[in-house]
């Protein structure tokens, strides 16, 4: 109740004070406004865990057309996560910086949490009501450390080609998923679904699981909490997910041995697909996000394209789910030199033109409300409301996602049980 | 035809102009080339300059590292004591070193963590650094680099010069390996890497590793790794790709492709030598190596001057074209005119020669008829002076046309040129029995300064027109005046000359000044002319920068105005005043009477006038009575009621004989003198009245009488002068040997100039009253022959007065002729007149 209160009034603070600014009545007009002295010369570093943000470094040219003399630089420290901190307190310190929603509330990331500046201020100008409310994470005071520039969802690449050529139809629901499986073993497919399975981090066990836990402790505070708190009672969550997985596998509809032949969770989960074989490739939106740019990087695509899309993985007789979370969100550290330009970058990227146009050219889903989707995005933006599920709405904390990911992975790949999956509960570490 | 050549011309003229342009395209399109070509490889010298700089750089780095190593390998040390070591000969504040365990990758940094003292602990467990330390060389030889990563300890981007050591197992005492690290963050390698040419301000450099990661990341370099970079923005072949890749790796060169924003970039690259397999590359947008200057604009402006000039051509061409074509017309005129002029002259000259020669026969066969005879000569004479008239005018307008007419200025006296004026018109206007009047009003200035035969020419072919188009019982006027010039020592002399005559019509007004044209009229058929003479004129007037102005009307008359600025000469009439004389003028003509008693009120005379003679008469008779006579009575000849010699006569008989009575009058006298004489005329005055003349009459009257009365005729006193003839021709020795014996003058003739000066070099002192010198003679010409004769030691012979008698009659001639030292010039055929009156003038200057 608080926390909409502040949202509330964060946003009529927002309307108030953007109608009486001319920048605003500009954005209204239609288009960005500069409200700084365009001639000014500043460098701003936007630090992060992506190896390559194309997407990003479009926006850099964009906005310099404004600010002609801003440098922008875009750079991936080594070990993000753990040297993050180390890096806000350095002598280069960057302006903007990637940041996670299991940050919050971690005491690791205390400091890094205090360099954040609050971007729900309505001086900063942001556009924040072009984000799904559910992918804002307000803390109890109202303060928002960070803004989400893509969404993240799980699901699976389909080769909508070979399911034609078999004369198949992308499966709805769970039966429908079984019996395309068959059909595709009976047809020498030796494994009709594929994905990362080396290690845990973006591992195929993981994406198939991790939203019927959220569909289990979705409505059931007693269960989230008891999830949440590392209870033993928790795991319970995780059975249906667990057993459906290992139904797949038992069945042999996902080889893990040939699964095991992909060295990583990104470049070659999207090359062995583009091999042109695999039916469905189970995968994350990030790993989708990859695969635009590497149609051209593939020599069996580029000699046999063929037409693909990005599913949910229909573990339940009603369908799969469309999990609505922050893939990376934007922090913008209070202590850097030119803040001032900083905001105004901010205030050029949060808008629903800037994060449409670069989660189109990274190939990830938008944050904003519209959820004008890539094509190959098409299937969940089908996913009925009911079956959108948001972990930040929710309540899930990121040690129970560690839970979740890798308990399903040492089901998946037979170390454990399911049973013992559920009773070790609170007990996986990475 | 002329339209088609017109237009090959101009299809040849855009041929050219097109040939230019495609030229200058050409060729700014190849400088353009060479220019880019030169500048790409200015850009990758600059590049290979700058991998040298840093190939330098990091040898110095790695060799610091390598000196630690040395030392610490030389050493018995644990991996803190040999971190303690570093940090005591470790100077730079903006590098570090790290020293880790190779097999735990756990170690010590010389610096301490940002806002610690003692954070000195440091873990690479979580970088894939070192991977297996095979790539690390062994020590000194070569550069050991890390790629771009984060210190762990300050989070700076940052690289590594490394060395692998050897130091001592802290709890177990054994060997161990460990890594020496010399960090350098990247920001202090960039700020040392600037490109040292201003033109090259939008370039970048980068320096990528053998896996195209960069190292250092220029702005514009895009992505983690540089090929990810060249593959997001360029689609070229696989094939291409893998072997652009190749080429970047292994060597120099340069290559273009898209940046982020499209924009064409070159980008040299070059391996840096010191390392293993890092290369430095470069990149700068293609539009600044390109040439500064867009042609088009170089293009644009010949183009423009091109056309300008093809439309100027045009334009020029045209006119000239016009023009031709008008002179071609007028050419065809000028020789159609000329032709008639030919059959003209044709017929002018032979009537005359006609005359002549039959003339000639005819008192040959009458010998004894001498009335006969002296008829017939007569009218030769006038036959010969009319084809002279006709010479002298084709030769004249000759020269105008070729341009050679030139002005020979001397001193002259305009009363004199009037005279002569007058002189020479008399015979025409009693011939033609037309009223003659003529008028000057005050001329004070009698010398001028200028060519007198070509203003004698003016105002003689001006009034001998008058004449000569005015028909029996017509009037003729002359008016000359002269005015204060607006020319400083000049005068201006207005001469008008108005007649009674046909005149002309608008047509003929035209192209009256025209050479060869005449107008035509039946009642004018017998009149002779060349139809050069107002032509001639014309160019005359223009030469003394004059105007000649002319309205006419047919049937009514014509008046011509000429105006000529004249300079006054320096030499003038002393001081003329007779102070106390009281003049009676009698004349009907009244402005004639107003600019007498003008002038004569000059010389401080009191006149009075009388329109008639009847007046005079009258008024003569009261000053008698009154007993204070007119001290000078002045008679027109001609008046109505009671002409001139009627008014002497009744004066002489009525009132007093010894009145002082001068008789003037326009005409020749030389028929009534006798009759004037006999009837107490004292003298004779010419009109104009010139003040000069009045002068000089008055002054005669009033001092000796009889002097006046001397009879202009009277050649006798020239009797007995003997004069030498320089003449090679010997029927013109025949004739004025003759002509002077009539005088009673002797002659001698010299045959050439040379025997003229040897002659006149033998001759003794008087033997010779003057030299009358031909020009042009065999052996030794006139000019040559006065000049030794004016080089003799004789003074009286150096000095003796020659005159030219020559047929070189131009004003110029005349002028050579007084620059060689001669005194006089008397043109061929000679006027036996002329020729008594130069010997008149010698004689009487001999006297003074």
């Amino acid at each position: 109740m608080k926390r909409l209160l502040c949202t509330a009034l964060s946003v009529l603070l927002a309307l108030s004070m953007t109608a009486g600014l001319p920048g605003a009545q500009a954005d209204a007009a239609g288009g960005f406004q500069p409200r700084l002295d365009t001639d000014t010369e500043c460098e701003i570093t936007v630090i992060g865990s992506y190896s390559n943000f194309e997407a990003l470094e479009a926006e850099f040219d964009s906005f310099n057309e404004f600010y002609p003399d801003v440098e922008l630089n875009y750079v991936k420290p080594d070990d993000y996560n753990n040297l993050l901190g180390t890096v806000l307190e350095g002598k280069n310190a960057p302006n903007i910086f990637f940041a996670f929603p299991w940050m919050i509330g971690n005491e690791k990331y205390e400091s890094v949490m205090a360099h954040m500046e609050d971007l729900s201020d309505a001086g900063l100008g942001l556009d924040l009501e072009c984000i799904r409310p559910s992918l804002l994470n307000y803390d109890a005071q109202g303060k928002l450390s960070m803004v989400p520039i893509f969404a993240r969802n799980y699901g699976m690449l389909v080769n909508n080609d070979l399911f034609k050529k078999e004369g198949l139809s992308v499966p709805g629901t769970w039966d429908e998923l079984l019996d395309v499986c068959e059909t595709f073993r009976s047809r020498g497919y030796d494994s009709p679904m594929m994905g990362y399975s080396k290690d845990s981090s973006g591992c195929l066990m993981n994406i198939l699981v991790y939203p019927e836990v959220l569909a289990a402790v979705n409505g059931n505070p007693e269960a989230l909490k008891a999830a949440n708190e590392m209870a033993p009672e928790g795991g319970a969550c995780m059975r249906g997910g667990l057993e459906a997985m290992m139904q797949l596998i038992e069945n042999g509809y996902i080889d893990l041995e040939k699964c095991g032949e992909i060295s990583d969770n990104y470049t070659e989960v999207i090359l062995r697909f583009f091999e042109g074989d695999v039916p469905m490739m189970i995968c994350g939106g990030d790993t989708v996000s990859g695969t635009g740019k590497r149609e051209s990087q593939s020599a069996a695509f580029s000699k046999a394209p063929f037409t693909y899309s990005f599913c949910p993985v229909p573990l339940s007789e009603a369908g799969g789910y469309f999990v609505d979370s922050p893939s990376v969100e934007f922090a913008v550290n209070r202590d850097c030199e030119d803040l001032d330009m900083t905001n105004e970058f901010m205030r050029f990227l949060i808008s629903r033109e800037e994060l449409n146009k670069m989660a189109s050219v990274k190939r990830l889903v938008t944050p904003t409300t519209d959820l004008s989707f890539d094509a190959v995005y098409e299937p969940f933006g089908q996913v009925p409301t009911e079956r959108v599920l948001s972990p930040e709405v929710i309540g899930i904390t990121d040690p129970l996602a560690v839970q979740v990911r890798n308990a399903s992975f040492l089901v998946g790949t037979g170390e454990i049980s399911i049973d013992e999956a559920v009773s070790d509960y609170g007990a996986f570490t990475d | 035809m002329s339209r088609m050549r017109t237009s090959w011309i101009i299809v040849a003229n855009i041929a050219v102009m097109a040939a230019i342009l495609v030229f200058v395209a050409l060729y700014s399109n190849h400088e353009k080339k060479e220019h880019y070509h030169n500048q790409v490889e200015h850009f990758v010298n600059t590049t290979i300059a700058m991998e040298r700089v840093t190939g330098n750089y990091m040898v110095g780095e790695q060799g610091i590292c390598d000196n630690w190593a040395k030392y610490i390998n030389s050493r018995d040390l644990t991996l803190e004591e040999a971190t303690d070591y570093v940090r005591a000969t470790h100077v730079s504040e903006s590098t570090s070193a790290h020293l880790i365990d190779a097999e735990s990758l756990k170690g010590y940094s010389t610096r301490p963590r940002p806002n610690t003292e003692d954070g000195y602990e440091v873990s690479y467990e979580r970088m894939d650094l070192f991977g297996d330390g095979a790539w690390i060389a062994d020590l000194g030889e070569a550069v050991n680099i890390t790629r771009t990563y984060t210190n762990p300890v300050n989070g700076e981007q940052s690289l590594a010069f490394c060395n692998r050591i050897t130091v001592r197992d802290e709890e177990s005492g054994e060997k161990k390996q460990a890594y020496l690290l010399r960090i350098v963050p990247v920001s202090n390698l960039e700020e040392k890497w600037v490109f040292p040419q201003e033109e090259y301000e939008h370039e970048e450099f980068s320096i990528i590793d053998n896996e195209s990661n960069y190292v250092i990341k220029g702005r514009s370099f895009k992505n983690a790794s540089f090929f990810e970079f060249y593959k997001s923005y360029n689609q070229p072949g696989i094939a291409e790709q893998q072997q652009l890749f190749a080429d970047i790796l292994s060597g120099t060169g340069s290559f273009t492709m898209q940046d982020s924003k499209s924009r064409e970039c070159l980008v040299a690259h070059t391996p840096i030598t010191s390392t293993k397999g890092w290369v430095l590359l470069s990149l700068a947008p293609v539009s600044d190596l390109k040439a500064v200057a867009e042609n088009w604009l170089l293009i644009g402006v010949i183009t423009f001057g091109l056309l300008l000039l093809l439309v100027m051509d045009f334009l020029y061409m045209q006119a000239i074209n016009q023009k031709l074509q008008v002179t071609a017309r007028e050419a065809d005129a000028a020789n159609k005119a000329k032709t008639d002029f030919l059959s003209t002259m044709s017929h002018d000259i032979r009537t005359p020669m006609n005359a002549i020669i039959g003339l000639t026969t005819i008192a040959e066969k009458k010998p004894d008829d001498k009335e006969a005879i002296a008829e017939n000569l007569r009218k030769i004479r006038l036959a010969s002076n009319h084809l002279l008239t006709l010479i002298n005018d084709i030769l004249d307008i000759s020269k105008v046309e070729s341009g050679k007419l030139n002005l020979s200025p001397v001193t002259f006296s305009i009363v004199e040129t009037v005279q002569n004026l007058m002189n020479l018109s008399q015979p025409m206007i009693k011939e033609k029995n037309i009223d003659f009047n003529i008028r000057v009003n005050r001329m004070e200035k009698e010398y001028l300064y200028a060519d007198q035969l070509r203003l004698n020419q003016i105002y003689i072919n001006i009034l001998s027109n008058a004449i000569k188009y005015t028909m029996p019982g017509g009037s003729v006027s002359v008016d000359l005046q002269e005015e204060e010039s607006e020319k400083e020592g000049c005068v201006k002399l207005v001469y008008r000359v108005a007649d009674t005559g046909m005149g002309m019509s608008p047509e003929f007004l035209e192209k009256m000044y025209q050479p060869f044209s005449r107008q035509t009229d039946s009642r004018v058929n017998s009149i002779q002319g060349t139809g050069l003479g107002l032509a001639i004129t014309r160019q005359m007037v223009d030469l003394m920068e004059g105007t000649i102005e002319c309205q006419s009307e047919v049937e009514k008359g014509t008046t011509f105005t000429i105006t000529l600025d004249l300079p006054v000469a320096e030499k003038q009439l002393e001081e003329m005043k007779i102070e106390g004389v009281e003049v009676l003028l009698a004349d009907d003509d009244p402005i004639l009477l107003e600019t007498a008693a003008d002038t004569l009120d000059s010389l401080g005379i009191r006149a009075d006038q009388a329109r008639g003679g009847l007046e005079a008469l009258e008024m003569t008779r009261q000053r008698h009575e009154s007993g204070k006579d007119y001290d000078v009575v002045m008679l027109d000849l001609k008046m109505p009621d009671l002409d001139g010699i009627g008014t002497v006569r009744r004066i002489r008989a009525e009132v007093s004989a010894d009145i002082p009575i001068l008789l003037t009058s326009a005409y020749d006298w030389s028929d009534i003198e006798d009759t004037a004489k006999e009837a107490g005329v004292n003298g004779f005055i010419g009109k104009p009245l010139f003040r000069s003349r009045l002068y000089e009459k008055i002054s005669e009257l009033l001092g000796t009488e009889a002097k006046a009365l001397e009879a202009e005729d009277d050649h006798s006193d020239l009797a007995g002068m003997h004069i030498l003839i320089a003449e090679d021709n010997d029927i013109n020795w025949e004739i004025i040997s003759a002509m002077l014996g009539m005088y009673g003058i002797t002659s001698e003739r010299a045959e050439n100039g040379r025997i003229c000066v040897e002659k006149m070099a033998a001759a003794e002192e008087g033997q010779y009253d003057l030299i009358f010198m031909d020009i042009q003679m065999p052996e030794m010409n006139g000019l040559d022959a006065t000049r030794n004769i004016r080089a003799l030691e004789n003074p009286w012979a150096a000095g003796i007065p020659i005159i030219a008698m020559t047929a070189d009659a131009f004003s110029e001639n005349v002028a050579e002729c007084l620059k060689a030292g001669m005194n006089g010039h008397i043109a061929k055929p000679i006027d036996l007149k002329l020729v008594i009156k130069e010997i008149r003038r010698v004689k009487e200057e001999k006297k003074k």
